[in-house]
């Protein structure tokens, strides 16, 4: 795509603003812009602009080159919007870590494998959970299973205990006292 | 421990309706009203398994060594032994005393 601007410097400065970045090259004639559409990548990836004379150059990563460059440079107002890119730059923050995640992945994968060998050491020492599910109770169950019965008057006691303890849990409520929301009157 | 061990005890014993013995993986053995009973025996396992989550302050151990489950006409008890979870459903001896 090529644009062409003619003193289009306040342009230049309101594409700044909606965050396309510019750079300039500009014949004697007409300023010819070469835009770069950057995907807020690392700001340590994006290169910003210096104009490059060769159109096929590879674009950094994520980032889009729609690109005419032309060879002659107007330098005082490349260096102004230079300057203008590099404080913007600063002041974007990235939040999208694409590549330092990347660059870490042997160390990632370094990671994984100590943890998991870890773990692997530590469950063959820790308990089985099945064990603990069923503890015995007795080693006579028939013996136990065959004995008397509990006696109607346990039954009934504990049975009465249940209600009270059931009556006095329905009977828990709360009392209001004082609103929850005030208002405090601003004079 | 064979199956047949198992139940014997069980069978002997006075009253009994019927019995369940289950374990993890399911019932091993079923006889008289609860013979196929699945329902009833993964009610037990739960119940048991419950009950055994209670401990008494300072004691690793659960406090009881058998549960009833007490209904108006019949008991289930319940008990755990070597990984095994025993059940019996007994007639209920146990009636309101009759004031004379």
């Amino acid at each position: 795509m090529r644009l062409s601007f003619g003193r289009g410097l306040e342009r230049v400065l309101s594409l700044m603003r909606s965050r396309i970045s510019v750079s300039l090259s500009a014949s004697p004639l007409m300023l010819n812009l070469k835009l770069q559409v950057l995907l807020f990548k690392d700001p340590d990836e994006r290169k910003p602009l210096i104009p490059h004379p060769n159109p096929v150059s590879k674009p950094p990563n994520g980032t889009d080159w729609i690109t005419t460059s032309v060879p002659s440079a107007r330098t005082d107002e490349q260096a102004l919007l230079t300057s203008i890119l590099t404080k913007t730059a600063q002041n974007i923050i990235d939040v999208s870590a694409a590549d330092s995640v990347m660059m870490e992945q042997h160390e990632y994968m370094d990671k994984a494998r100590q943890y998991s060998t870890k773990l692997a050491v530590l469950s063959n020492t820790l308990p089985q959970k099945k064990s603990l599910a069923l503890p015995s109770l007795t080693s006579q169950p028939h013996q136990v299973l065959a004995s008397d019965q509990v006696p109607y008057s346990d039954v009934q006691q504990v049975a009465k205990i249940a209600a009270y303890a059931h009556s006095a849990i329905s009977q828990i409520k709360v009392d209001a006292k004082e609103e929850l929301v005030v208002q405090f009157a601003i004079p | 421990m064979t199956t047949a061990a198992l139940t014997a005890g069980l069978e002997r014993i006075p009253d009994q309706l019927g019995y369940l013995v289950i374990s993890e993986d399911g019932v091993l053995a079923s006889a008289g009203e609860l013979e196929n009973d699945e329902q009833t025996a993964a009610v037990m396992m739960q119940m048991v398994r419950t009950a055994s989550r209670f401990k008494l302050p300072g004691s690793a151990e659960p406090p009881f060594k058998r549960m009833s489950v007490t209904l108006e006409d019949f008991v289930y008890m319940v008990t755990v032994s070597g990984q095994k979870v025993f059940v019996v459903k007994r007639q209920n001896n146990q009636q309101e005393p009759i004031s004379t």
